[in-house]
Formats: structure tokens, C-alpha cells, sequence
């Protein structure tokens, strides 16, 4: 193992130059992947802890069996989708960072929704009641209970950014691992896996818990002063 | 210290192999047959690899049997794509002229002499030959437009793994301006993108999964030459195993009785098990009783010795040396293999 930490370092501070383009690929495909997912997912898990309907579960239950989809199956759909004999093949999407962020976007999605749900629905009444006690308006209590929200906002997001950062599965499928272009740092131990390179593996490994350890630190640190 | 990872699998490795078959005679042991062989022993045999050099050898080479050309199909335009659902699908575009001037490219005397000159540098000698009456391309090649610039190739991980690309492709696309996007993966797959119009070339190396892919109409004749399949490279397979060569293949006259007799006595074998051409290959060298085939039911009373990894050329290699296994593979990636001290 000293041996692919030797590795690691070495290829760090050579600044080999395919590994930073696959360490900036694989910031922008997760970076990206994880705030769309965040966009959409925050704002539907608020609203499903927070609302009451008929057949709300149904909702929740979906979210939570989605959280459990293999990434190798987003990718799967997403290859088919977008192949060039697929529905979508005209957008020649496949093979690119772009469709490489919407299967991870489908991916992780429903982490969120599934997470914010959870955290929300058993606050979501005291809230309410405090808001009515206060006489405070619609406005005034969506923006009370956002602010009850954003601690779990940023654990959430990294949640979701891990999991987008650790998959492999989706990104191989739609991206192809195309050296300069879409090769993210899973794909890349793979690749170096498959070729038997284990040490090489195990040294990019490192660099992409590297990688996490940065943006956790730093999403950790935002979460601290923004929710004080 | 490098070692303790691959000593950590082989360890997981040897616990599969033998609650899966006790009897199994994963150590290369004198007396292969005895079904005695005592669990504790193979882990023990195992200890050797510490040492840093690779146990498994070439021990068989250049049989005609594992002859392994490579072959460039051009992606037919108005090839009968349909969807997931067998739908036939119109308008799929393929960059046809890309295609062809890669395959121009190839086919020149350039792009021969770089290929057939690879690995003389780093392995002392060519790790692809030159088909004799190979196609020849002698016109000009079309630089690149906007709109052909980007060719998509779909090839198979041991073109790619060995590296040969990487020599090639560059020298073509600084000079054309071209821009090659590579897809690696077992043939099976490499084959399956082109069929979903992924892919405007193919290179790869199963010529039964090639002449099917013609059969169906993916592939056509390309200007200037005669055939769909234009085969122009060719090396060989190597049957590789344990130095100790328990099965005393380094001897036997055809790679057909050395593989008929691993069988017989059930010596360990790795199979990619991938439906790569490598797999296609070593599937056809099984005697024909045993029906070995690449579905999962055809090998399910062998798993005993049969192991059918399902991984890449370097993974499986990397499995045979610890578990002492002979194992098909092709030479490119054994030499790297061997080069990298087996890491």
C-alpha cells in the first residue's frame, strides 16, 4: 500500500496532465449532478413533509425504493434513451459530460427528496403551530421552516454529492470513459483495474478520497456559519 | 508493501475457489489428481508470489489455433438499426467519412508501418504483425470538415490496453485533424454500441461476432476495397500458467491437447468469461464433448476448475497468477503485465 501512496503523490505533484483533466471532469460531473439534484430535490421533499394528501405515501415510497437503484441501471436506461437508435439519439448527448450529469441527476434525485421528507415531516407540525401562534403569514412560515432546513440541506448535499462522486456504474455506461473528455476518476481505476495497473487504482483512490475530504471540509464548514 | 493488496484478493480468491470445490487442485502439486489435497496447502503454494516476480509464464505461443487477427468493420449507414424493442429506427446518423479516412489511415503504408512497429521499443519485439495480403490503401486520405471531424471507434480493451492506439492515434489526428473518441470494451460490447449507433468504426477480434455483424447488414464495402471485414493485424494468443506447468503443456505438440488435458485433470483455468474475442477464442479450444459455451449452464458442472472471472484481461491475469492458473490470454497484455511486475 506504500507503494500507491507513493503514486499518488507523485502523480499529484507532477500535475500529470491527464490526470487533471480527469480530476476537473470529475469536479464538474459531480459538482454539477449534485446541486441539479439538490435544485429539484429540496423544494419536492419539503413539500411532501409538509403537505397533506391522498396517496402521499405512494410518493414517498417511490422516493425511498429509487434511493436503492443501481447506478450500472440509470446508466443502462440512459444509454438506451440516448443511443443513436434511441428516442433521444438526435441530441447526440451520448458520450458527454452532459448526459453523464443527467443520469447521475437521476440518480440522486431521489436521495434528497427521501432525506429532506424524512427530516421535515416530524417538525413540520410544531412549525405550523408556532407559525399560527405568531399570526404569521404564508410567506413568514415558509421562511421559518427553511430556516429550520438548512443544516440538514448541507448534510443532504453531501450526501448526494458523495454518492454521485463514488458511482461508477452510470458514468461508465453513458460517458464511455473517453480519455480528454469523459473519463471521471472511477472510470479511471477501472480502466487501470482492468489492465491489471492495481497499484495505479489504488492511487487515484486516494486522490479522489482527496478529493471528498476537500469538499466536505469546505461544505461542512458553509453548513457551520450558515445555520448558526 | 505493493504486494499486500494482491495478497489480500488472493486470499479472498483461494476462500472462493475453495469452499466452491474442495477437491479443486489449485496448487500446483505434484500429484494432481489426489482429491485430498489439504485446504491449508494452496494459500501456503501461494507464497512464492511475495518474492515480486511473476510466476505465470508463456507456455504456449504461436500455435495456429490461437492465431488472433484484428479487424476493421466500417458502421453501414443504412444498416438495419432498430431499438430495445426491435423497432426499426430511421435516420441514425454515422460519420461515414471519418470512418473511412481512419480506416484509410489504417490501411496505408503509414499506419502499418506505426502498427506493426509497436512494442519494439518497450518489449523488444512487435506486439501486432502484419497480415500478409492485407488490404492496401494508396489514395488520399480527406482531412477532416466540421461536420466529420469526430469519430467515434469502438474497439476491444487489449487494442486499447496495449496501448497501440495511443502510439497511433495521435499521428492521425495531428496530420488530418481529426479528433478519435475511443470506446474500450470487451468485443461483445464494442460490437453492441455500433448496433445502437454508437459507433461510426469498429476494431476487434471475433471473427464469428464479426461475420454475424455483416450477415445482419451492419457493416459495408467501403470504396476501394473488396470486403466488409478487412482484417490487416494479426498476433497471437498465448496459453499461459504457473512456471512449474503441472499439466506439462510447455511440451505437449497442439494447444488443443493442452487444453484437452487441463480439462481431463481439472487444473485451474481462468476464463474471461466476458464474451470478449479472448473468451471467444479460448471457447473454441475446449474439446467439443464438454460443450463449453458462453452461457452459464454450459460450465456449471466444471466449477470445480472452470473459473469464468467475468472481468478484464489485466483482472483475470492478476487471478491466475494467485491462484496458479493456466489461463488464455493475448501477448500484449502479458507483457505489460509481466513488465509491471504483476501490479
Amino acid at each position: 500500500m506504500l507503494g500507491a501512496f507513493i503514486t499518488a503523490w507523485e502523480l499529484i505533484i507532477s500535475g500529470d496532465r491527464e490526470l487533471i483533466n480527469i480530476l476537473i471532469v470529475t469536479a464538474k460531473t459531480c459538482l454539477t449532478s449534485s446541486l441539479i439534484a439538490l435544485l429539484i430535490g429540496v423544494p419536492l421533499g419539503i413539500w411532501l413533509g409538509t403537505t397533506r394528501f391522498k396517496g402521499k405515501h405512494v410518493f414517498i415510497v417511490l422516493a425511498r425504493t429509487l434511493m436503492g437503484m443501481p447506478p450500472v441501471v440509470a446508466g443502462l436506461l440512459m444509454y438506451m434513451l440516448f443511443s443513436g437508435v434511441g428516442p433521444f439519439g438526435k441530441l447526440k448527448l451520448l458520450f458527454t459530460v452532459t448526459i453523464m450529469v443527467i443520469a447521475q441527476v437521476i440518480l440522486i434525485t431521489p436521495l434528497v427528496i427521501a432525506n429532506l421528507e424524512t427530516y421535515v415531516s416530524p417538525i413540520s407540525q410544531q412549525i405550523y403551530e408556532t407559525a399560527f401562534g405568531l399570526g404569521l403569514g404564508r410567506r413568514r412560515t415558509f421562511v421559518l421552516l427553511y430556516n429550520e432546513c438548512v443544516y440538514p440541506i448541507f448534510s443532504t448535499y453531501l450526501l448526494a454529492f458523495s454518492r454521485a462522486i463514488a458511482e461508477v456504474g452510470a458514468v461508465s455506461m453513458v460517458g464511455g470513459a473517453i480519455a480528454w473528455k469523459t473519463n471521471v476518476m472511477t472510470t479511471a481505476i477501472m480502466l487501470y483495474t482492468n489492465r491489471g495497473s492495481f497499484t495505479l487504482g489504488i492511487a487515484l483512490g486516494m486522490i479522489l478520497i482527496a478529493l471528498s475530504l476537500l469538499v466536505n471540509i469546505a461544505v461542512t464548514m458553509m453548513q457551520r456559519r450558515l445555520s448558526a | 508493501m505493493q504486494k499486500s493488496l494482491s495478497l489480500n484478493l488472493s486470499a479472498a480468491l483461494m476462500l472462493c475457489v475453495l469452499t466452491g470445490c474442495s477437491s479443486s487442485p489449485a496448487a500446483p502439486s505434484a500429484e494432481p489428481d489426489k482429491p485430498e489435497t489439504p485446504a491449508a496447502e494452496p494459500a501456503a503454494e501461494t507464497a512464492p508470489a511475495e518474492t515480486g516476480t511473476v510466476n505465470t509464464v508463456i507456455l504456449k505461443e504461436a500455435d495456429d489455433k490461437m492465431i488472433n487477427t484484428y479487424t476493421l468493420l466500417a458502421v453501414n449507414p443504412e444498416s438495419p438499426f432498430t431499438d430495445a424493442d426491435g423497432n426499426p429506427v430511421d435516420g441514425v446518423e454515422v460519420n461515414t467519412a471519418g470512418a473511412e479516412a481512419l480506416i484509410d489511415w489504417f490501411l496505408s503504408e503509414e499506419g502499418k508501418e506505426l502498427a506493426a512497429a509497436f512494442g519494439q521499443e518497450e518489449f523488444g519485439d512487435s506486439l501486432f504483425y502484419l497480415l500478409d495480403g492485407a488490404p492496401v490503401f494508396e489514395g488520399e486520405i480527406t482531412p477532416a470538415t466540421e461536420e466529420t471531424a469526430q469519430i467515434r471507434l469502438s474497439t476491444t480493451t487489449s487494442v486499447n490496453d496495449s496501448g497501440l492506439l495511443g502510439a497511433l492515434l495521435p499521428v492521425f489526428e495531428s496530420k488530418y485533424g481529426y479528433k478519435v473518441e475511443v470506446q474500450s470494451a470487451g468485443t461483445g460490447k464494442a460490437i453492441a454500441a455500433a448496433k445502437y449507433g454508437n459507433a461510426d468504426l469498429i476494431f476487434v477480434h471475433a471473427k464469428a461476432q464479426e461475420e454475424t455483424f455483416v450477415q445482419d447488414g451492419f457493416a459495408y464495402v467501403l470504396p476501394g476495397f473488396d470486403t466488409e471485414r478487412l482484417s490487416f493485424l494479426y498476433n497471437y494468443f498465448v496459453l499461459c500458467g504457473p512456471t512449474e506447468d503441472p499439466a506439462g503443456v510447455k511440451d505437449m505438440d497442439s494447444v488443443l491437447v493442452a487444453f484437452k488435458t487441463i480439462a481431463e485433470n481439472k487444473y485451474p483455468f481462468i476464463s474471461r468469461g466476458d464474451g470478449s474475442g479472448t473468451h471467444t477464442k479460448e471457447l473454441s479450444l475446449w474439446p467439443e464433448d464438454l460443450g463449453i459455451t458462453a452461457e452459464a449452464d454450459s460450465y456449471a458442472d466444471y466449477t470445480d476448475w472452470y473459473i469464468s472471472a467475468n472481468a478484464g484481461m489485466g483482472a483475470c491475469l492478476v487471478m491466475a497468477e494467485e491462484m496458479h492458473a493456466y489461463i488464455l490470454t493475448d501477448k500484449a497484455t502479458f507483457l505489460t503485465f509481466q513488465a509491471n511486475n504483476g501490479n
